[in-house]
């Protein structure tokens, strides 16, 4: 692989070989994804709002990325680094100039390996939820009896509502040997937490496999630290928002590429939840960004 | 009715001292088993009324849960550290401890209901 992925595993704290397909795609996904909503909203806004901005943004913020991708693998870091400080370059004036940044491909900042980040601000992941199939039908009363830190109350709930403190998670354990294992932090935690609950089920002597593990849902947050204007961004991406004050405070925004969902609030705090890989969330939170300067606050 | 109640307060002292007399009651031929086993059954439904109604005394207890689980109604907790605050300012403080909390009789039927 390029030069450039290793960085980005480096940080995303990926060690799996296996998940590594899903970064392949997700390499296109950028591209294809940053293009949409926003092509999509500069048609909508032509007659009405018209709004020069986002047009040079999107261009100038896809164009370096693609180009990092086309890139063969020994000179992908510079342009890797072009990518950074151009993207950079386009979130504002805080950004310090390309010229800073040396040609050779000496070691990326943290900030810099983030092809995705703006303005320095990168989503913090909160929430994953992971499935799995244990494949075996599971007696829940035996292991509610046995294991620590279950709880088992049918009258309630079908199933076995176990935690483990490290990685601090819960998980939900059927009949069926479906699992459900929720409050991972990243992907490996969510895997190492559903391996440990696995492990749990098998040593009070079930034939418990690992099968089938799926993360289901990654949730993220940030904060662009300006406040927004939800009402105009309703109003231009009508397509994309639902803003009902009276209901929510939040708008939410349904970003069809990544298909992402965004909660976004008037203090600048974001929620993206509804990806199925992390680079979903972080494509999704650089595509809303360009959208997000154009509605900041006065 | 009866068997709506927990028989655990049977391990307590008070309920150790009662079976022991009762089984002296019964060596001596002065009571009969099926009695006894009547007596008991007493026991469990007088005691967790009385816990219930009439013990008002409170305890604050602080600790770090290291265990816990429901099954069956009943919830366990292990707790490391604990200490009991009481009502008379004293504090007692153990290296461990398990809580086992069952339903009394009200909660039982009304969870039947």
């Amino acid at each position: 692989m390029s030069f450039a992925l290793p960085a980005r595993q480096i940080t995303f704290g990926r060690t799996n070989v296996q998940q590594q397909p899903y970064q392949f795609q997700q390499q296109q996904q950028p591209h294809n994804g940053l293009v949409l909503p926003g092509g999509a909203s500069l048609q909508q806004q032509q007659p009405g709002l018209a709004l020069p901005g986002p047009s040079p943004l999107f261009n100038s913020y896809t164009h370096p990325q693609a180009q990092a991708k086309q890139q063969t693998p020994p000179t992908a870091a510079p342009s890797a680094n072009g990518a950074a400080s151009s993207s950079n370059a386009v979130a504002g004036p805080s950004t310090p100039p390309a010229s800073t940044i040396p040609a050779t491909p000496v070691p990326l900042t943290l900030e810099q390996q983030h092809i995705t980040a703006v303005e320095g601000i990168v989503p913090t992941l909160q929430n994953i939820v992971a499935t799995v199939n244990l494949d075996c039908r599971l007696d829940l009363k035996t292991i509610a009896l046995h294991a620590r830190n279950a709880e088992y109350n049918p009258k309630r709930f079908a199933a076995v509502i176990m935690r483990i403190r490290d990685p601090k998670t819960t998980a939900l354990i059927f009949a069926s040997g479906k699992m459900v294992v929720t409050g991972a932090k990243s992907e490996d935690d969510s895997r190492l937490a559903s391996r440990k609950y696995a492990r749990i089920v098998q040593k009070l002597g079930f034939d418990a496999k690992f099968s089938e593990f799926k993360i289901q849902n990654i949730v993220g947050s940030c904060d662009v630290k300006f406040p927004i204007r939800l009402e105009g961004l309703a109003y231009s991406h009508g397509q994309f928002s639902s803003y009902e004050p009276e209901l929510f405070p939040g708008l939410i925004y349904r970003m069809i590429k990544p298909k992402v969902v965004l909660l976004i609030f008037v203090s600048g705090k974001i929620v993206l939840t509804g990806a199925k890989v992390r680079e979903e969330i972080y494509t999704a939170f650089n595509t809303i960004y360009t959208v997000l300067c154009e509605f900041r606050k006065p | 009715m009866a068997s709506a109640y927990y028989e655990f307060y049977r391990g307590s002292s008070i309920g150790m001292a009662l079976t022991d007399s009762l089984d002296e009651l019964i060596t001596s031929g002065a009571i009969t088993p099926q009695l006894a086993m009547k007596v008991l059954q007493q026991f469990d439904k007088s005691l967790a009324d009385t816990m219930v109604k009439q013990v008002k005394t409170k305890t604050n207890l602080k600790g770090h849960l290291r265990t816990y689980r429901l099954c069956d109604d009943v919830w366990t907790f292990i707790i490391k550290n604990p200490t009991f605050k009481m009502e008379s300012n004293d504090m007692v403080s153990s290296q461990k401890i398990k809580i086992i909390a069952c339903k009394n009789g009200d909660a039982i039927e009304a969870g039947k209901k």
